[in-house]
């Protein structure tokens, strides 16, 4: 490319940056979709958090307190538990949500405790709320703890080891915990980094050639003596810069919400600090240039702008399922899935994320790969620029 | 100076364009008159070398149009049949935009830019956008950043269409000028008036055949019609006894226009 194409390429890219600023729509998307990120992360935590800390500190409602003092006082002693009267119907406070769950100390309670019968203990909860099982477990495991001590006394009242009492130890080692929670939701930060790059590429990909299309410019562009390579090569700089812009909103965004997530209450140690910052960016941007091409040249078959929104929507689930595949876990990383575009984008992010270290060699490998394929798809959009049906048929 | 030679363009079976020459001089206006769908519309977009000719020459300013488009384009100014604006920017950008592509930048691209305002009679509109612009307004926009680079030859498809008369005659006024300022200029009209109002040289086209060319008084003695319009109808066959008429089994050609 000489130096007057060159001029050319950036003429394009001018207008269409001017042309692409004064669209609101076009605007708007890349504000809003820069702000989802932020705020369904920021969302999720906070519920998150507030869960967690209902599991931290709760307060159990006991019916029958009078019956079983001793219970009451062991209870009042476990930290975060505070202990209150009871409803008068137990059943219906916890079917209509006012209670999470409610205790009923049995009448007949402190007769079996003395008689080292089984004592009754009702525990009221509603096993279809998701939302309060884990307050019904910490209740219940109270209980078991108390029914094990109180069991182990009597035991030892009668000269016989506990442990005898105890043929099979169970470990609980629980993996849905609020950190592992916490890392689906942190999953979903590449997903929306990358979706960020796409919705921000939207606008000019489409803009510059559907909607030259259906604006009829088309035609009156092509006659001007530039090479075809170098209007589809500015319209692509162009797209760039755009998706490049709503990247580093949204992951700038996603930096500043994290600095008020407060990650060590909720026993998470993962930051997205400058360090990550930077490599969400060294590991995205790369991936902007390809996603306009490709944008671009689907885009350049639509007639309108709608037919070319049609075909972008189809076109972002499409690279949508490798991400969502890679937050699920579905597979284990491999060293090639690196190379592949977005799914090396999606893993790759996933260490940054992670605290992996990643020999740099990688990112460049990564960038070049997505940077060459998104010449092939200029090159072929340069070509369609050519075919009669494009230019003409509206 | 524009020459084409035998060209021929067809799509499916529609002979589109079937073995069309003429020249267009320079300091010389040359109308291509037919009627819709005669294939004029096709004859200019091979012209302006966004339509490749199945067969044929194309040779302006000596540079093949069809072998060099790029070369050629450097020749051409051309107002096509869609002339689409952007709507978010402004006359004076598109002016600029078009410009710019040509390699015209600074002091030279404003100066050129006051020029064209100034003779499109477009300084009141010259900073708004052009989402509102009445489509006389639209047509002087596109026909101002056509010929910002002051082409040597200048193409023109129907540029009157659906103008009012202020507007047409701001068109024919220009068409004039560059006429006097030594351009070659080509349009296409199915308006008899238009035409004969304007051209030194007009080539009559019907059914994507040439089937008559020359001056006005030349088609009024070819055709022995004292009446342009009428010299026109049997020219292109249109006339109700269907005896000059040698096409009339091929149908309405030029699918693209």
């Amino acid at each position: 490319m000489n130096s007057r194409s060159l001029a050319q390429v950036m003429v394009v890219v001018r207008k269409e940056l001017v042309d692409w600023s004064r669209d609101r729509r076009s605007i708007m998307t890349v504000l809003i979709s820069s702000l989802l990120a932020p705020a369904i992360i920021g969302f999720m935590f906070s519920s998150l958090a507030s869960r967690q800390r209902q599991v931290e500190d709760i307060t159990v409602p006991v019916v029958g307190a009078a019956h079983a003092p001793a219970l009451i006082e062991w209870l009042q002693q476990q930290p975060g538990i505070t202990i209150t009267d009871g409803p008068s119907d137990p059943e219906e406070a916890v079917r209509t949500r006012r209670e999470d769950v409610v205790v009923i100390i049995t009448d007949d309670f402190a007769r079996d405790f003395a008689a080292s019968k089984p004592a009754q203990i009702r525990l009221v909860s509603d096993s279809s709320s998701q939302n309060t099982r884990p307050k019904v477990q910490r209740v219940r495991a109270l209980f078991q703890r108390y029914g094990s001590e109180i069991g182990s006394l009597r035991l030892i009242a009668r000269g016989i080891s506990p442990v005898v009492s105890v043929p099979v130890q169970v470990e609980d080692v629980e993996v849905s915990s609020a950190q592992q929670r916490a890392a689906t939701i942190l999953g979903f930060i590449p997903l929306f980094v990358m979706l960020a790059a796409f919705t921000g590429a939207m606008g000019i990909a489409t803009d510059s050639t559907a909607g030259e299309r259906e604006r009829g410019s088309i035609e009156a562009l092509l006659v001007n003596p530039a090479p075809r390579s170098a209007i589809a090569g500015g319209k692509w700089l162009a797209g760039t810069a755009t998706a490049m812009l709503s990247v580093v909103i949204t992951s700038a965004l996603l930096f500043a919400l994290f600095q008020y997530i407060p990650l060590q209450d909720l026993g998470i140690r993962f930051q997205l600090g400058p360090a990550q910052l930077l490599g969400t960016m060294v590991c995205v941007l790369p991936i902007c240039p390809l996603i306009v091409a490709i944008q671009m040249y689907v885009a350049t078959f639509a007639k309108s702008f709608k037919e070319a929104q049609s075909y972008l929507s189809f076109l972002m689930m499409a690279q949508m399922v490798p991400g969502m595949m890679a937050s699920m876990n579905a597979f284990p990383a491999k060293a090639w899935m690196y190379f592949v575009p977005w799914l090396g984008q999606q893993t790759l992010l996933t260490d940054v994320l992670g605290n992996k270290v990643i020999h740099p060699g990688v990112f460049v490998v990564v960038a070049v790969v997505n940077i060459a394929l998104a010449i092939v798809a200029v090159r072929a959009t340069a070509g369609l620029f050519v075919r009669e049906k494009i230019i003409f048929g509206r | 100076m524009i020459r084409i030679e035998n060209l021929h363009k067809r799509f499916g079976d529609v002979r589109a364009v079937d073995g069309v020459s003429f020249t267009a001089a320079d300091g010389a206006v040359t109308g291509l008159l037919g009627p819709n769908g005669a294939g004029k519309t096709t004859t200019l977009r091979m012209l302006y070398t966004l339509m490749r000719p199945d067969e044929g020459r194309i040779l302006i300013e000596g540079v093949d149009a069809v072998t060099d488009p790029e070369g050629a384009r450097f020749h051409l100014g051309v107002l096509p049949d869609q002339s689409g604006l952007y709507p978010r920017l402004t006359a004076r950008e598109h002016i600029h935009y078009f410009g710019e592509l040509q390699g015209i930048t600074g002091a030279d691209l404003a100066h050129r830019t006051e020029y064209l305002l100034k003779m499109l009679d477009m300084a009141a509109i010259a900073d708004r956008r052009v989402a509102g612009f009445s489509h006389g307004e639209r047509t002087k926009t596109a026909l101002a950043r056509a010929i910002v680079h002051n082409p040597k030859n200048v193409l023109l498809d129907e540029p009157t269409n659906g103008l009012d008369v202020m507007s047409t005659r701001a068109v024919r006024e220009i068409i004039r000028r560059l006429k006097g300022e030594g351009h070659a200029v080509l349009f296409s009209s199915h308006v008899m008036q238009e035409v004969s109002a304007l051209c030194d040289t007009i080539v009559v086209i019907a059914r994507g055949q040439i089937v008559g060319a020359g001056s006005p008084d030349d088609l009024r003695r070819q055709t022995g019609h004292e009446n342009l319009e009428d010299a026109f109808v049997s020219l292109s066959g249109l006339g109700t006894d269907g005896s000059t008429d040698p096409h009339s089994a091929q149908g309405e050609a030029g699918a693209a226009s």
